[in-house]
């Protein structure tokens, strides 16, 4: 049966998906995952969203899909230890030295790749396998076939985004945010939130957003360049992927209202649900959940864009240093 | 043999031959970004062997470079150019791809592999973890600072290779975006990324070439570099794929000139060296994310680096 993974970036957002039919919930710990910091959560927290997802019967993960510091991965695995202690079903993880120490420590704990692993061929997954992964994040740009061929021919599990971005650049090996502003500040237990870089656990700025001139030299040749990165939601492909075998269809959102998180994650288990229970001989009509998709893609449309704004103007502030 | 090496990267055996590489002591060959550049060395098998001749002839030490985001219709591909590489006499393949590193190792063990700054290490257990797959020298993620740096080596005494100079990739695509514009300006794949494209935005500016966008300036490290050598650091890029032979001959002589000088002892710099790469950086310089700030900023002690019209001094430390 296939897993519906849904973001929390905070409690109420745990609750909320599992009521609304979440198998498995993702949470970061505050300054570990690839998310703005005020969407991750205190220890503390993370605790509870594992006893909240349990007690609804969900699992709950935990990412530290941060690409660490040297020094970040004694701390890492003291935090894996605990929350490994209190139960947490998985850890979302990006740093290849990060998943070696972590699997040699926990090895039995599940180690699930992260899209910033940016995974993207069957040998990308052999060497994942190897140092301990046994499920990888989908990148984006992947086509069905190439999929197949990952399922077929690996011992591996696959999720898939079905709510997220599709960047211009493979997500995990840009750098653009950074480039034009990052801000080392630590929080109080002295986590570095790299800010400006997502690679690193940071906010993005989404500077691929900015309306780019283009020049030739000192020749300008267009006035507007767009940098595609596109918010999508899969349905058609919804039906096959299923068909496929694919382990986990993930949402991502940790960063958007909670009601919108719940009507996403609505929205799919239903639409999982009805194709399960559908006859296998007929056709899936899709026409009535594109209808349903189109006012939560709306809403996520307009909260979207308010925060591209927001992010870009943010990128323009100059670095304050600290004292 | 000099106690540091200076290398770049050339990507079609056109530029392989126009280019004066007396101040190089290594390059590798290929364009990491597309499989359409033009002549890319790493579709061509033939010009790859004639590439890594004329590097052996001139006493340069010869490498290959590979894909920074290779899809599975890629591998064959890479599979046939490793295989070239191995029997033409290659001295080291660099990988940005962990696939194409596990191939390497399974398949090419002969090989010497350097890790490429797409492949994203950051972190001393990083390393352990790709010498496991036969690695040999490290480019750290360009996010990196100089002092995470130092606490990689720290903890496992590994070669790294450093950006010194040039253009520093900022990201890589599966799609080219200049196709769009084939039409409207009149200019066609594969001569389009080969012009000089830079996005700009107020005072933010990034390169194109297409499926990958580099620093709109110059990484610069000229007046660092006695750190660098104090630091233990051998191996140094300066990063020329997609600048003319021009640049490539002048920026090297500029950074052999002040490396050898570093070497012995010597931290003055000349202020020639500062004209030259001041006028090959159209944009300006900066350090890249070696102090720990933005990749845009300029963190030394060279305020004209810049760009500003401030007069030059000379810089005695």
């Amino acid at each position: 049966m296939v897993e519906l993974l849904a973001p929390a970036g905070n409690l109420a957002m745990v609750e909320g998906a599992v009521g609304s039919g979440a198998n498995a919930v993702y949470v970061g710990p505050r300054g570990w995952s690839r998310r703005r910091d005020q969407y991750e959560m205190p220890d503390e927290d993370v605790r509870a969203a594992i006893g909240i997802a349990h007690s609804g019967g969900a699992k709950l993960r935990v990412a530290f899909n941060t690409n660490m510091q040297s020094h970040e991965i004694a701390p890492m695995l003291a935090k894996m230890e605990r929350f490994v202690a209190w139960g947490v079903d998985g850890a979302i993880m990006t740093d290849i030295g990060a998943i070696a120490e972590v699997h040699r420590r926990f090895p039995q704990l599940t180690i699930h790749a992260s899209i910033g692993a940016n995974i993207l061929n069957d040998e990308d997954v052999r060497f994942y396998r190897s140092i301990g992964v046994s499920q990888v994040v989908a990148d984006t740009k992947l086509t069905l076939k190439e999929l197949a061929s990952r399922k077929e021919k690996i011992d591996v599990g696959i999720e898939i985004l079905i709510h997220a971005n599709k960047c211009y650049t493979y997500l995990g090996k840009c750098w653009m945010s950074p480039y034009h502003r990052l801000e080392r500040i630590a929080d109080p237990f002295g986590k570095d939130l790299f800010k400006g870089s997502p690679n690193r656990g940071g906010l993005d700025y989404r500077v691929c957003l900015e309306s780019w001139e283009l020049y030739s030299g000192e020749e300008l040749w267009e006035k507007s360049v767009a940098l595609k990165n596109d918010a999508f939601f899969l349905l058609p492909d919804i039906p096959h992927l299923i068909d496929l075998g694919v382990d986990c269809l993930k949402v991502q959102g940790r960063e958007y209202p909670v009601p919108l998180v719940e009507r996403m994650v609505r929205f799919y288990r239903d639409l999982i649900d009805a194709y399960l229970a559908s006859p296998k001989d007929e056709s899936f009509d899709l026409s009535p959940w594109q209808s349903r998709l189109f006012s939560i893609q709306t809403e996520r449309d307009a909260a979207r864009s308010d925060g591209t704004r927001r992010l870009l103007d943010e990128a323009r502030q100059p670095v304050v240093p600290v004292a | 043999m000099t106690p540091f090496e200076l290398n770049t990267t050339i990507a079609n055996l056109r530029d392989l031959r126009a280019s004066d590489l007396s101040d190089y002591d290594a390059v590798y060959l290929g364009d990491i970004y597309c499989r359409i550049y033009e002549a890319n060395f790493l579709e061509r098998p033939g010009d790859l062997q004639e590439g890594l001749r004329i590097l052996r002839d001139q006493g340069k030490r010869a490498y290959v470079t590979t894909y920074a985001a290779p899809r599975n219709d890629f591998l064959p591909g890479v599979r046939r150019m490793l295989e070239t590489a191995a029997s033409a006499g290659a001295e080291a393949v660099e990988v940005h791809n962990l696939g194409i590193l596990k191939i390497a190792h399974d398949e090419f063990p002969q090989l010497p592999v350097h890790v490429g700054g797409f492949a994203n290490l950051y972190t001393a257990s990083g390393v352990e973890v790709l010498r496991g797959f036969g690695a040999v020298r490290f480019t750290p993620n360009y996010e990196l600072s100089l002092d995470e740096i130092r606490e990689i080596t720290a903890g496992c005494d590994a070669p790294m290779e450093l950006l010194v100079h040039g253009k520093m990739p900022l990201g890589v695509s599966d799609y080219c975006f200049l196709l769009d514009y084939e039409e409207k300006w009149g200019v066609k794949c594969p001569d389009l990324c080969q012009k000089e494209l830079f996005l700009k935005q107020g005072d933010w500016a990034m390169k194109s070439v297409g499926k990958g966008i580099l620093s709109g300036k110059d990484v610069c490290m000229l007046e660092h570099l006695p750190r660098l050598l104090a630091e233990g650091h051998r191996d140094f890029r300066i990063e020329t794929i997609s600048e003319s032979p021009a640049y490539r001959r002048e920026v090297a002589a500029v950074y052999r000139a002040a490396l050898s000088r570093a070497a012995g002892g010597d931290v003055t710099l000349d202020e020639g060296w500062w004209e030259t790469l001041r006028r090959h950086a159209r944009i300006g310089l900066c350090n890249g994310f070696y102090f720990g700030k933005s990749g845009m900023e300029y963190a030394g002690l060279r305020p004209d680096s810049m760009g500003s019209l401030l007069t030059i001094s000379r810089v005695e430390s």
